[in-house]
């Protein structure tokens, strides 16, 4: 039980609660059929007490972080990387990360490659469609700047000069750790979101 | 009547990559297709003019990141030619191993991809399985899972480690039983065959006039395969058969390439028995000293020794997984080639894609451009 | 690198005055030079005398002229074959291909976009892979590459 002061900050403690920390540690651990109701008593109770908005924001966040939907598409090599990483070696649905077709079911988008001048205003189009809160994850070399193609007429160097990206993630293209590794990332980001 | 366009990408399940299908439908009809490419042109043919020949092999792992190997194979063929220099032997067989390695790995990734666009989930599982196993092989001699950066002009970058051969066959013995398997799955699965039977289908005609390649030629019957009718590296001393389908629709290019699997085992069982009993080098001697990128990085004195170098053309072409696929080097004396134009066999089998979409209905779309198997990173370049 | 041995095709009976050259190349069946005057007729020529599939169609920006090329597959000889002719650089148009093989028509569309080659009669010749209104020509010579820190430069491009 040595580890578990390291661990609070991570897991047990709110960052976003403030000092009257809530006790959402006991949410995460209730299971089945306990937790309804007890979601439910400890919401209303904690409603009443400290207003809304301090409550939602940690259990949308627990909740959001736990269950990225990255929008399910592939622009170029990083792509089929992503896809081993739906695949039986890596399982990244493990993670609660599962791919969607509409962006309108998404919450993280995957920039899984080249990003080309032609298909920019409808990766602009694809992410504005998107609900918020909403992330981007710049997958490989070229999202994140262009890659060997950086020089080419036609590649927008660097997906960042598009949308708003979080997580960074090199290689090219990186392997189905790395691409999980940058989720986690992800996942600790949101974790420590204040508004 | 009630016509409309309608969009399916770039973003759409069905395109397993960034393109555009417009169809023109009536209800449930297809009455129109055309096809919008570019959404992934990375202007690889222009950038290759600006790079060392060696560099270019970087950027032919990109082009079609399903099948690194074959498209480095190819390049490196063209450039040879266009440089004048022959391979040890030893490479040509090391190369015709990485190929069919590689086309055993687009295959499942394929087979993957198709049939779980059919609603078959099962498959994508298995099939992502069994590639892990063969990029497992590729990344113990060239260090990485898809881009390899593997082939130099004269040769190949390093032997194989130390039991490679051993390791290949079980992987080979594993999949072999696998294929099966996939058969089970899918040729004796009802649904599957009522999805595919009789759709998209494309006589052998149409095929040659319209330049389509590769296992959806095949499935219509003509046995045309540039490994036989024109064998380059080793595909000469090597013993297989085209595989071939009469039926041209989409249950025969699943055919065709199961099949061709099954080929490609033969054939690297040959290859690896071969390359047990004949150590040698791997590259080629006295190549020039801007080339010899296995010795020693190129400096940027090497820029400056301009060495007399003859002119010449590269011209080369491959049997690729997705069908034929050529390129042609210009080399003008330069460390640079002066122009490298590439043929994609899915650009030009998209192109075809009027004649065997309409008329089916819109449900029919996603088995039929699976069957087409779709890497727009080639076809866009 | 071997092609089968093919049957020799007597090209200059053949094409007769629009033939400039007959070029060997290396593990081919050659190369044709032709008068791009005479485009049309040589395509016919070349496709009745059993050259059925149009692999590719490339176009050269040699500065003081371009030069397109058609490479040619024949399942009966077993071999490839190809075509060549020069265009000057301030008029560069030739007859399309595309009324004798169809799958010309999407690599005239991209000679046209990259290499600015005009095909005279072709169906579509609108951009393919760049977006539309795109007004260069990137495989030509004079189109340089640059380094993607100025932005500005590369959103005038597009």
């Amino acid at each position: 039980m040595s580890a578990a002061p390291e661990t609070k900050g991570v897991r047990g403690e709110l960052p976003g609660a403030g000092e009257a920390a809530v006790p959402f540690v006991e949410i995460e651990a209730l299971r089945s059929r306990e937790f309804i109701p007890a979601a439910k008593e400890a919401l209303t109770s904690l409603i009443a007490e400290q207003g809304q908005s301090k409550l939602i924001r940690p259990v949308f966040n627990w909740a959001g972080r736990n269950s990225l939907f990255p929008l399910h598409w592939g622009l170029a090599c990083c792509a089929i990387e992503f896809a081993a990483a739906f695949g039986a070696r890596w399982d990244a649905e493990r993670f609660g990360v599962v791919p969607r077709s509409s962006p309108r079911q998404c919450d993280l988008m995957i920039v899984n490659g080249t990003v080309t001048w032609k298909v920019a205003h409808k990766l602009i189009t694809l992410y504005e469609q998107m609900p918020e809160p909403k992330w981007v994850i710049a997958m490989g070399n070229c999202a994140t700047g262009g890659g060997p193609f950086r020089t080419a007429y036609s590649v927008v160097p660097g997906v960042d000069k598009l949308v708003p990206v979080d997580v960074y993630i090199a290689g090219c293209p990186p392997r189905p750790e790395a691409m999980l590794e940058g989720i986690l990332r992800l996942e600790d980001l949101i974790r420590l979101r204040k508004e | 009547m009630s016509e409309m366009w309608i969009n399916m990408g770039p973003q759409h399940p069905m395109t397993h990559g960034l393109w555009n299908l417009r169809v023109q439908i009536d209800g449930e009809l297809i009455l129109d297709v055309d096809p919008e490419m570019g959404y992934l042109h990375r202007g690889i043919e222009k950038i290759s003019e600006d790079r060392h020949y060696n560099e270019v092999v970087t950027l032919m792992d990109r082009t079609c990141y399903v099948a690194g190997m074959a498209w480095e194979h190819l390049y490196i063929l063209g450039a040879e030619q266009a440089l004048h220099l022959q391979p040890p032997e030893r490479a040509e067989y090391i190369r015709t191993m990485s190929e069919e390695f590689q086309r055993i790995a687009s295959h499942i990734m394929w087979y993957a991809a198709f049939v779980q666009d059919l609603g078959l989930m099962s498959p994508f599982l298995y099939g992502m399985r069994d590639r892990d196993l063969l990029l497992d092989l590729f990344q113990s001699y060239t260090g990485a899972r898809m881009t390899y950066e593997y082939m130099r002009v004269g040769g190949v970058r390093n032997d194989l480690p130390h039991g490679f051969t051993d390791r290949a066959r079980k992987v080979l013995d594993w999949l072999i039983e696998r294929f099966q398997e996939y058969d089970q799955l899918c040729m004796g699965s009802d649904i599957f065959r009522r999805r595919c039977d009789g759709l998209g289908v494309l006589s052998a005609r149409d095929c040659i006039d319209y330049g389509v390649t590769g296992p959806m030629l095949r499935s219509a019957g003509v046995a045309r395969d540039l490994r036989k009718d024109r064998p380059y590296s080793a595909y000469d001393r090597v013993d297989f058969d085209v595989a071939r389908a009469t039926t041209a629709d989409v249950t025969g290019r699943y055919l065709v390439r199961m099949e061709e699997m099954r080929q490609s085992v033969r054939i690297l069982r040959q290859v690896l028995d071969w390359l047990d009993h004949h150590p040698g080098p791997v590259m080629a001697e006295n190549l020039p000293r801007w080339l010899g990128a296995p010795y020693a990085p190129i400096g940027r004195e090497g820029y400056l020794l301009k060495r007399e170098y003859p002119k010449g053309v590269g011209f080369a072409a491959i049997e690729e997984p997705h069908g034929e696929a050529a390129v042609y080097v210009v080399n003008q004396g330069g460390e640079h080639p002066y122009r490298v134009k590439f043929r994609s066999p899915v650009y030009v089998n998209l192109s075809a894609a009027r004649k065997y979409l309409v008329g089916y209905h819109v449900a029919d779309i996603p088995p039929i451009m699976g069957s087409v198997d779709v890497c727009v990173g080639e076809s866009d370049r | 690198m071997t092609a089968l041995p093919a049957p020799p095709v007597p090209w200059p009976e053949l094409l007769g005055e629009a033939l400039v050259a007959l070029e060997p190349m290396e593990g081919t069946s050659g190369r044709i030079r032709f008068r791009s005057a005479d485009a049309e007729r040589v395509f016919r020529a070349v496709h009745d005398a059993g050259f059925h599939h149009l692999t590719m169609i490339g176009g050269i920006d040699w500065v003081d002229h371009r030069e397109v090329i058609y490479t040619l597959w024949s399942d009966a000889g077993k071999t490839y074959l190809f075509l060549s002719t020069d265009l000057p650089a301030d008029h560069p148009t030739v007859a399309t291909a595309t009324r004798v093989w169809p799958s010309a028509n999407w690599h005239e569309r991209e000679a046209w976009e990259m290499v600015d080659i005009q095909f005279e009669g072709h169906p579509d010749l609108r951009h393919l892979l760049m977006p539309d209104g795109y007004e260069f020509h990137p495989l030509l010579r004079s189109f340089k590459l640059h380094e993607p820190e100025d932005l500005e430069v590369k959103v005038r491009h597009v």
